[in-house]
């Protein structure tokens, strides 16, 4: 998933850019969280073994529940403030969409059939997870428990007029994530954004970290990428970085073959854009899809047509609202109740924690090696200044550029590219 | 080449032993005016600034400016084999990856050399404005470490007020709440045992106890130590190193939600 190789390609040439850091040295930082991908890990990971699931009495899946619920703690308890960013509705789909989609699951619920007649444990696993959705009510659920923490949950939604066949499914997944990055640049005050998918940093977002929302027994530092450095390192601007990641090969647009991320950095190093690349490649050594949508895939890495409910613009982390937890979690989903009053005791101790100021806010950092161009780079990505938002929004409104957006060669064999975003369906 | 001669070699391992704690790794920079140190605890919280003016040194060779990487605690090792009259000489060559300490007895009987590796360490240097503060006591740097001493084990966090009445420590934990005040005292025998309050304006802010305890490290360098605060900043508590330079503290208030600022 995200951009082939990437982070091998980084960890050689720019590992100034990444740099492992505590889970706890990010108190007091604001961090947008993917809801929808956090809640599909949730039903996938937490107490699920084969088909069975989590449950309240009424036999209702708890498992998003109790993930979110101790997973955002512990991100309180380390002092962290974090923004869950929720998609808002889907456009609607095609019909032809929506039949496709359903039966890819009804394909792995079949063969969890089967798995089960035959016994077979290790399909039963790999069957039932592909079964896994997550639907609006999982979101609506999650929404609430956060309400109730004193948690903000954000909802973004994209502006979508075209609904045309060429537009698949896996397109608006896609978007789906992007909302949420897109979330972040136009809110700067959030310090990063945690997500799973290397191709972040192509969508600009500032700073990124993965492995933010591994469970702790895992022990797995936290990675955070830094975009201007990695820039730094690659010795390349920004433009030139997403070329790398589209001749590298990214979820949007196939790779050349015999271009590997090794290749693909030399071959931008060398002739600075995609455009002199393709008059200077080796024709016969490699062959360029004929159908190669580089163009739409570098726009959609420059401006994710996403835009943010500008209603719920302020984040406000409350005090969490003990009865409501209590009455939603003990007798609405039948959790322990002195788990929850405890979890409750440690969400209080742990709103003390964040408010600690850091000497960031006060006293700018000072960087005296950094070359005057790549400060310039930095300066566009991390501040979205008005004009360049109103671009954005006027580009959105123009009818035209939409009806550009062909996708048909996202359905290039390369299915298990993204297995997690396979069977993600939201109920509509 | 670099090669600085500090006859008051105690005054090294004081200074070490006031930044041990909350730094683990530093950069030293050598200039032709002096030694200096910006480091931040790893936590960004606090930060630490140490000078060193080249005037204090016996002897003080520095070719051209550079920066050496220590670990603090190694550094402090090295250092606490050094006799508290030992006169301590830093030396480096230029691109050498070492530094070395050698440590002279007054009598000159005894001569020792500790040679240690430099690291490179990639901090970032924050630019710290000049500011006029609000509000600067001084006051007996004993008091001081006493009182963060005491209320810690109250309290995690003090509300450091400033008046016309005093100055206010309080802080408040499980078992109950305490409040020290200290009151302007300039009728004194000796001048550094002597409260000074300057107030322009009344102020008021919150820190962790834990981080002004490590600050308290810094004691025996310096009698007295000045504290200045203003709303909009980090507290500096500063201690003067006669003749020579200073170690300061930056401390990041602790904010309250409401009136929190949306930068980054």
């Amino acid at each position: 998933m995200g951009i082939k190789g990437l982070m091998k390609l980084l960890a050689d040439n720019a590992p100034s850019g990444m740099k492992e850091q505590k889970f706890e040295s990010y108190f007091g930082r604001k961090i947008a969280i993917d809801a929808s991908m956090s809640i599909y890990q949730f039903l996938i990971v937490v107490g699920r073994s084969g088909t069975e699931m989590l449950t309240n009495e009424a036999g209702e899946t708890t498992s998003h529940l109790v993930g979110m619920f101790s997973r955002t703690i512990r991100l309180l308890e380390a002092g962290i403030k974090p923004v869950y960013v929720f998609d808002g509705k889907p456009p609607d789909l095609k019909k032809q969409e929506l039949a496709k989609r359903y039966s890819r699951r009804e394909d792995a619920t079949d063969d969890l059939a089967k798995a089960t007649e035959s016994g077979n444990k290790e399909d039963i696993e790999k069957f039932s997870k592909r079964t896994v959705k997550v639907t609006s009510q999982h979101n609506d659920d999650c929404k609430k428990l956060l309400r109730l923490m004193g948690v903000p949950a954000v909802e973004v939604s994209w502006k979508y007029s075209h609904s045309g066949s060429r537009v698949s499914f896996r397109w608006l997944l896609l978007k789906q994530r992007l909302s949420v990055l897109h979330f972040a640049r136009q809110k700067r005050h959030v310090y990063a954004v945690a997500s799973e998918d290397m191709d972040s940093l192509t969508f600009g977002a500032p700073k990124f970290l993965r492995h933010l929302m591994d469970p702790s027994s895992k022990k797995i530092p936290v990675m955070e990428f830094d975009i201007s450095k990695v820039l730094e390192g690659l010795e390349l601007s920004m433009d030139q970085f997403i070329d790398l990641c589209i001749l590298c090969g990214c979820d949007y647009c196939d790779s050349i073959r015999g271009i590997g991320p090794q290749t693909a950095l030399k071959l931008v190093r060398q002739h600075g854009s995609m455009e002199s690349i393709l008059e200077n490649i080796n024709k016969e050594r490699y062959q360029i899809p004929d159908d190669w949508p580089y163009e739409e895939a570098r726009r959609l890495f420059k401006e994710p047509l996403v835009v943010t409910d500008d209603e719920q613009t302020e984040l406000k982390w409350a005090a969490p609202d003990e009865e409501g937890l209590v009455n939603f979690l003990v007798k609405e989903n039948g959790f322990n109740i002195d788990r929850v009053t405890k979890a409750i005791e440690k969400i209080k101790t742990a709103k003390n924690k964040s408010s600690q100021g850091r000497l960031e806010s006060f006293f700018k950092p000072v960087s005296t090696s950094a070359p005057v161009k790549r400060k310039g780079t930095k300066c566009v990505l991390v501040s979205p200044s008005p004009v360049t938002k109103f671009k954005t929004l006027s580009l959105r409104s123009r009818p035209g550029v939409l009806g550009r957006l062909i996708f048909p060669s996202l359905e290039l064999g390369s299915n298990y590219s993204m297995p997690l975003f396979r069977h993600f369906c939201f109920g509509i | 080449m670099l090669e600085l001669r500090l006859v008051q070699g105690s005054l090294l391992k004081k200074v070490l032993e006031s930044i041990k704690d909350l730094v683990n790794d530093a950069n030293f920079d050598c200039s032709a005016t002096g030694f200096s140190l910006q480091a931040m605890d790893s936590s960004h919280v606090a930060l630490v600034a140490l000078l060193l003016r080249s005037e204090g040194f016996e002897h003080y060779r520095c070719d051209r400016n550079i920066s050496m990487g220590m670990n603090l605690t190694n550094m402090a090792k090295m250092l606490k084999c050094a006799g508290n009259d030992d006169i301590i000489t830093i030396k480096a060559d230029d691109g050498s990856d070492t530094v070395t300490f050698m440590f002279e007895s007054p009598t000159q009987d005894k001569i020792a050399d500790f040679e240690m590796k430099l690291m490179d360490i990639d901090s970032e240097h924050l630019g710290i404005p000049e500011a006029e503060y609000h509000a600067i006591v001084r006051m007996p740097s004993a008091e001081f470490g006493r009182i963060c001493k005491d209320l810690s084990s109250i309290g995690d966090t003090v509300v450091i007020s400033v008046t016309k009445e005093g100055v206010k420590f309080s802080t408040r934990g499980d078992i109950g709440t305490a409040n020290i005040v200290c009151r302007q005292n300039t009728t004194v025998d000796k001048p550094e045992e002597a409260t000074v309050i300057e107030m322009n304006e009344p102020v008021s802010l919150t820190f962790a106890l834990r981080y002004l305890n490590s600050f308290t490290k810094a004691s025996p360098l310096s009698n007295t130590v000045t504290i200045s605060l203003s709303s909009e900043l980090p507290v500096v508590v500063e201690y003067k190193i006669a003749e020579m330079g200073y170690v300061r503290y930056y401390l990041a208030p602790k904010i309250e939600e409401d009136e929190e600022e949306t930068k980054p």
